[in-house]
């Protein structure tokens, strides 16, 4: 196991940056999500850090040692596909052993090692079968198992689930933890999915547009979003934007009639703001307090029940907002209704530069 | 969805393999006309009588008929085998490696076989003179290789261009090199299209005429197109000789689409991928 450490790492092909230079410290054992919409240049920095991709700028060293140079399979790095990539002419055995066998192994090491694998995997009646022969998932298990016999190092994911229907994501996500918990090995894992990436990371690299937007802990980026992109990207639904300037009695949402108190502190300085507020944060109420400045009337134009949860579309004062509420009783489209905004969960951000207002500088 | 498209899809078809095959037909009737039934008039459909003697004689009437078709046999292996190889190795090279100028050799590839081969022949006459290889199977080998190889690397370029780049992405981080990676990983995966280029360079080099006209001089070193088109003497012109031997002349061909055709198997990726 090794910590890997990225230095200034960036990538361009010729005039066009795919990834910009960024700093990044992966704990030996730690579990890094990538995370971004596609052609964000999460792939690619994974890809760097296969020894797949040449490095343009930066140092990548694995376990304290530079490896900008080294080749693939001397990095102590082994990768799982998004296709799984499996030789489809060898069997599940070969696939799994063929790392073994070009280090020259003794055979009898390498049946007992991918014997282990195929153990903790549930593979074994499958050991004599074709890739063809074999299902999404255990397909997936087989190229998860191919690079556990080579006890790398590092563990690379590049989008392994995105191939899976949905049940099965969610079970070989949860396997996926389990394995991580058991074996420890330090995971890259590269997702455009924030369901993985939250349940998943001990932290999670948010990429956009080759930047790094944010680097934290799965609470630290939904609770505290450093920018407007990464506030929009983790949570479902996505989070309310509503774009606002200072009036004298707090923010006047532009186009409406809706005029929010400035919570504590956001952004005090600002002229024009950006307001953000989780669809989990507004609260239906029966009777709300009227002298609550957090309380606003509302109608509800649209009601979907997605089960567990519905999502109630609002007008409130012209603004439409987004709330999450509890799937067992909401109200219904047309119904008039009262909510309440939690002022300690608005964000605030900059329109022009899309950075979140900060709440300490007030 | 109405009925009508489907007439007229079929009236294409039934015309289109009617003048395709029709040829054939006529040449596979003739071998089996006696000399009069030829030259009837008018023409004679259905051969009568209907005779084999031209099969019974055909050694007779042409005895180095075997050695011509042995002779496009061993030139058409040869360039199936040395194109497929250097098309290969190439095609791999130029669709996988990165190279930096690959889409414009690729292009250069396809220009170059742009000429008409007659207008290769003069240079090629000379030189295959100088290095001694005029009436050699090597130089005819080696000359319809040339020909076809623009074609084959094209084919199995394309072929390559199919394979998901993870397998071998994959291959590379367990720890083979490009060479192995084509030889254990490329080459089995892309057996099918290796498989219908070597059918079909296999066939244009059985087929092919004026290289093999102006490079085998030597009447015992002739292929099969060039040996059969030297029948018509000079008074005479021996039809039932010229279609029982080309009709003997396709056989070997025939043989060899009918057992290469089952292997050419699609789905021998399935499973790589999704």
């Amino acid at each position: 196991m090794a910590s890997v450490t990225l230095n200034q790492i960036g990538k361009s092909y010729g005039a066009v940056t795919a990834v910009e230079e960024f700093d990044l410290e992966i704990a030996d054992g730690e579990f890094l999500v990538l995370l971004g919409p596609s052609g964000c240049g999460k792939s690619t920095t994974l890809r760097m850090i296969a020894g797949l991709e040449s490095i343009t700028t930066g140092e990548l060293s694995i376990g304290g040692v530079r490896v900008n140079e080294t080749d693939p399979k001397d990095r102590g790095v082994a990768m799982v596909f998004q296709n799984y990539a499996l030789y489809p002419h060898k069997t599940v055995f070969d696939n799994m052993a063929m790392g073994l066998k070009l280090q020259k192994m003794p055979k009898a090491e390498i049946e007992k090692r991918v014997n282990d694998v195929s153990d903790l995997l549930g593979l074994n009646d499958y050991l004599m079968r074709k890739p063809a022969a074999l299902s999404g998932g255990q397909r997936q298990r087989v190229a998860i198992g191919r690079a556990i016999v080579r006890t790398p190092e590092v563990f690379l994911f590049d989008e392994p689930l995105s191939n899976l229907d949905a049940k099965l994501r969610v079970k070989m996500r949860m396997e996926l933890q389990e394995l991580h918990k058991r074996i420890g090995v330090t995971s890259i894992y590269v997702t455009h999915d924030q369901v993985e990436a939250m349940t998943l990371a001990d932290r999670i690299v948010i990429l956009n547009g080759g930047k790094v937007a944010q680097i934290g802990t799965p609470r630290d980026v939904y609770d505290n979003p450093e920018t407007e992109f990464v506030a929009g990207f983790i949570g479902s639904p996505a989070m309310n934007f509503l774009s606002a300037e200072a009036a004298q009695d707090g923010w006047k949402i532009t186009g409406t009639d809706l005029t929010l108190p400035r919570p504590q502190g956001l952004g005090d300085a600002c002229e024009v703001a950006t307001l953000g507020i989780r669809p989990e944060h507004i609260e239906v109420l029966e009777d709300g307090d009227a002298s609550d400045p957090w309380v606003f009337k509302a109608m509800v134009k649209l009601d979907e029940l997605l089960g567990a949860d519905a999502l109630l579309n609002l007008s409130v004062h012209g603004q439409e907002l987004l709330v999450r509420v509890d799937g067992t009783d909401f109200p219904q489209a047309g119904a008039k209704v009262r909510i309440r905004i939690d002022p300690n969960r608005v964000h605030g951000f900059d329109p022009a530069t899309g950075l979140a207002l900060s709440r300490a500088s007030i | 969805m109405t009925h009508r498209p489907r007439y007229v899809l079929y009236t294409l078809v039934g015309l289109s393999v009617f003048i395709s095959f029709f040829p054939i037909v006529w040449l596979i009737l003739t071998s089996f006309k006696n000399t009069a039934g030829i030259y009837a008039w008018p023409p004679q459909y259905w051969p009568s009588p209907f005779t084999f003697d031209n099969y019974t004689s055909i050694f007779t009437n042409s005895p180095e008929l075997l050695r011509y078709i042995l002779n496009s046999f061993i030139v058409g292996l040869g360039c199936t085998i040395v194109t497929l190889g250097c098309g290969g190795i190439a095609a791999y090279a130029l669709s996988r490696l990165g190279l930096r100028f690959a889409g414009m050799l690729m292009v250069g590839i396809l220009a170059v076989s742009m000429f008409p081969p007659v207008s290769l022949l003069p240079s090629l006459f000379q030189n295959f003179l100088q290095l001694g290889l005029l009436n050699t199977y090597t130089g005819l080998i080696l000359a319809h290789a040339g020909l076809f190889l623009p074609f084959s690397v094209w084919m199995l370029a394309s072929y390559f261009a199919t394979l998901p780049v993870e397998i071998e992405e994959a291959a590379r981080m367990d720890g083979m090199g490009f060479i192995r990676i084509f030889l254990t990983i490329v080459l089995p995966l892309s057996w099918p299209g290796f498989v219908a280029t070597g059918l079909i360079v296999f066939i244009f080099s059985w087929n092919e005429f004026p290289l093999s006209l102006v490079l085998m001089t030597q009447n015992a070193m002739r292929t099969a197109p060039v040996g059969i088109s030297l029948y018509p003497g000079e008074y005479a012109f021996p039809w039932e000789t010229i279609s029982t031997a080309t009709v003997l002349a396709i056989i070997p061909v025939l043989i060899i689409t009918a057992i290469f055709q089952k292997q050419i198997v699609g789905g021998l990726t399935a499973g790589a991928g999704k």
